[in-house]
């Protein structure tokens, strides 16, 4: 007995102090993890530094940076606004495509296919979220932008070898559908049984309980995916320069023309490390924060209206 | 009694469509990448640096015959007088190019001297398999230096015969072939190594103190969201971070503007949130009994958590760290920011590089694109994933069975 007391009492101070040392390390590391987003702020000095009085390289107008309908480095004209509705188009309308897709799938995947095939799409899915963005790239300048070309010869349109708005829109919407697609068969995958099983009850067909029941059930979780799909397909940079060609003015509406979206313009011409030219990219991608955030803010109130409608 | 259904049979069909749209996609990039780039690629590839190196070198004076032990292909020529054979080929641009396919042990060609005016005037350069021949000046009967080659727009069977109509030749034109991924290759280990040995023990850390720690503490749900928030911005915002906050940390290490060091640390603030949830989800499938038991044996916390919790959660941490290296393999946009886009054959620490990835980017947005070389480096980078998703796979599976 003696011994085994006198063997617990030595080690327990060093114990202590362990204890203490490794949660005190513990608590450091998270906190430098979760202070890494404070970096941001940084980001947001330096896009607004350009506008300032004390700039080095002469103050910027910031109502004509926001509103202005060209942007052109070689003469230093910097307007935003319509590279931001360039971006907010190509997005949403690759969100418009993509979404249905996804949703359907991740419903077939959960609730109508034999388990194996299930399986074997889901894995598709996965190598799909897996392919890094610049691989899409080499596939929309190989595949897609020949394939528009194309199409522009049958219906007598003219582009510029074939990079476009379109191009952009149909590469986004390969790259968030796998984003999408397993954010959805997550949510699908955890409504209620019980839910079904009521629908059924009822005398409601696999497919009406399907649509109308499980759809709905995990609406929350789909709109999540769509809100990750959209901030990827607004934040995708280096697949979407590829392609969209860099237009000097704007907006771009036609489907066919070549485009500029806010990442395009940070990846374009980026020669030097310091200047205006270098900064107002900053500004740039303060501005694409801002973006993302509204528009995220934007679903989740069409996601909340939605419930209304069917409470 | 099931009632037959119009609706629900439209319903069904658009869903069956939608679902095979996915598959398609996946087999349709698969077959065109492979297509593309397949014949681009070769073991020479992963061996031979970008851009090629130049020479200009004279060739010694040779009055022998070098006769030819091995037959050789009906596409190769060899000129007897000089012991060499060449034959025609394609370079990755697609350009016509004459190669050097069979130097004789004893020709001329293994001792040819250096003439580029630089430090590496006068060494001795042996002509090897694969160089492209661009020129080779002779000296013809009236004791005047022509040239023969590509230069003139000769193909391998011309210019073997030109020269074997000569007696001396005077110098060489040689090009290494280039194209290579080496300097990508060696600065991706060199970004996966930094970035893991900064972002895995701190990302680790972070999960065991969240899960084992604090799980109901008031502050972690404000640590976690702030977490989340960063897998919510693009990797581009990243780069600017990378170039705005991390830059004056690698210039303390002597680092004068873009680097893989700069890289390497933004890709650890970029894989955080991945390596944090992966690894928390292991250790909440960690039974509470295992904590409790280590407990009631006498061990205390921190002892309980290496001995017992890590080990545990052992193959989630193992599926972090690969999927945080598929991250890093796919990674551009930051990097092109922080480590430019100037494709180095020999990447240093403190210098920029280029990742296979963005390689392929500065390929593709170079005075000329070069589609079968990012493809070729593209199946590179598809085999990898691919092979890292089945492994996560594999890790996923062997982690449920175990309890």
């Amino acid at each position: 007995m003696k011994n085994i007391n006198n063997d617990s009492r030595k080690p327990n101070v060093f114990k202590t102090y362990q204890d203490l040392f490794f949660k005190s390390l513990f608590f450091v590391s998270a906190l430098i993890s979760s202070l890494m987003i404070i970096i941001i702020i940084f980001i947001a000095q330096k896009g607004i530094s350009p506008f300032l009085s004390s700039y080095e390289y002469g103050q910027q107008n910031i109502i004509s940076f926001l509103t202005g309908m060209v942007w052109r480095q070689d003469q230093a004209i910097y307007g935003v606004a319509f590279i931001i509705i360039n971006t907010l188009i190509s997005g949403f309308a690759s969100l418009l495509i993509a979404f249905p897709i996804s949703v359907l799938t991740a419903l077939f995947v959960v609730k109508i296919a034999p388990k194996p095939i299930g399986y074997f799409i889901e894995s598709a899915i996965e190598i799909l979220a897996s392919i890094p963005s610049v691989v899409y790239g080499v596939f929309a300048v190989g595949f897609i932008v020949p394939l528009i070309q194309t199409l522009a010869n049958i219906f007598k349109v003219q582009t510029a070898g074939g990079s476009s708005l379109l191009a952009v829109i149909l590469l986004l919407s390969i790259m968030i559908l796998p984003t999408i697609t397993s954010i959805s068969i997550t949510a699908i995958k955890a409504v209620d049984i019980d839910l079904e099983k009521a629908s059924y009850a009822l005398g409601a067909s696999k497919t009406q309980t399907n649509f109308k029941i499980v759809l709905n059930s995990a609406k929350s979780g789909i709109f999540a995916g769509a809100i990750l799909g959209l901030g990827r397909a607004f934040g995708e940079a280096t697949a979407v320069s590829m392609v969209a060609g860099n237009k000097m003015f704007g907006p771009t509406f036609n489907l066919f023309d070549i485009t500029r979206t806010m990442t395009s313009t940070m990846l374009a011409g980026l020669k030097e490390t310091t200047g205006l030219d270098y900064d107002i990219r900053f500004s740039v991608g303060l501005v694409l924060m801002g973006v993302i955030l509204i528009s995220n803010l934007l679903i989740n109130f069409v996601k909340n209206n939605i419930g209304k409608n069917h409470a | 009694m099931r009632k037959f259904n119009i609706k629900d049979l439209i319903l069904d069909g658009i869903t069956y469509l939608f679902s095979s749209v996915s598959l398609i996609l996946l087999v349709i990039i698969f077959i065109f990448i492979f297509q593309k780039g397949f014949s681009s690629l070769n073991l020479e590839l992963f061996t031979s640096p970008y851009w090629s190196e130049n020479y200009y070198a004279s060739i010694p004076a040779s009055n022998n015959t070098y006769l030819l032990k091995s037959t050789l292909d009906s596409n190769e020529y060899y000129s007897e007088k000089f012991g060499i054979a060449l034959k025609d080929d394609f370079n990755a641009r697609n350009e016509a190019i004459v190669v050097i396919s069979y130097v004789h042990p004893d020709s001329p060609f293994n001792e040819l001297t250096n003439s580029t005016s630089g430090a590496n005037e006068g060494q001795i350069i042996t002509a090897q398999e694969g160089m492209i021949v661009n020129k080779i000046s002779y000296i013809n009967s009236n004791g005047v230096t022509r040239s023969a080659g590509l230069v003139i727009k000769q193909m391998a069977e011309d210019t073997i015969n030109t020269i074997e109509k000569s007696d001396q030749l005077d110098s060489v034109f040689l090009q290494t072939q280039g194209g290579g991924i080496l300097g990508s290759l060696i600065a991706t280990i060199m970004l996966i190594l930094i970035s893991l040995l900064i972002s895995l023990p701190i990302g680790i850390m972070t999960a065991i103190y969240l899960n084992e720690y604090a799980k109901y503490n008031r502050f972690t749900p404000w640590i976690r969201s702030s977490i989340e928030l960063l897998t919510g911005v693009p990797s581009i915002v990243f780069g600017l971070m990378g170039v705005l906050v991390l830059f004056p940390i690698t210039s303390v290490f002597g680092a004068s503007g873009t680097s893989i060091l700069l890289g390497g640390l933004t890709l650890s603030i970029i894989l955080l949130p991945v390596i944090i949830r992966t690894t928390e989800e292991s250790l909440k499938v960690v039974p509470d009994s295992f904590r409790e038991a280590s407990h009631s044996l006498g061990a205390n916390h921190s002892q309980t958590i290496f001995k017992i919790i890590i080990p545990a959660a052992l193959p989630g941490i193992l599926t972090a760290t690969i999927l945080s290296i598929g991250r890093i393999i796919g990674e551009s946009a930051a990097l092109i920011y922080t480590m430019g886009t100037y494709i180095s054959d020999k990447p240093e620490l403190l210098k920029g590089a280029t990742s296979l990835a963005v390689q392929i980017w500065s390929i593709m947005n170079g005075d000329q694109p070069n589609f079968g070389l990012a493809s070729a480096i593209s199946i590179i980078i598809l085999v990898m994933v691919l092979v890292m998703n089945i492994g996560v796979k594999v890790l996923t599976r062997s982690k449920v069975k175990k309890w």
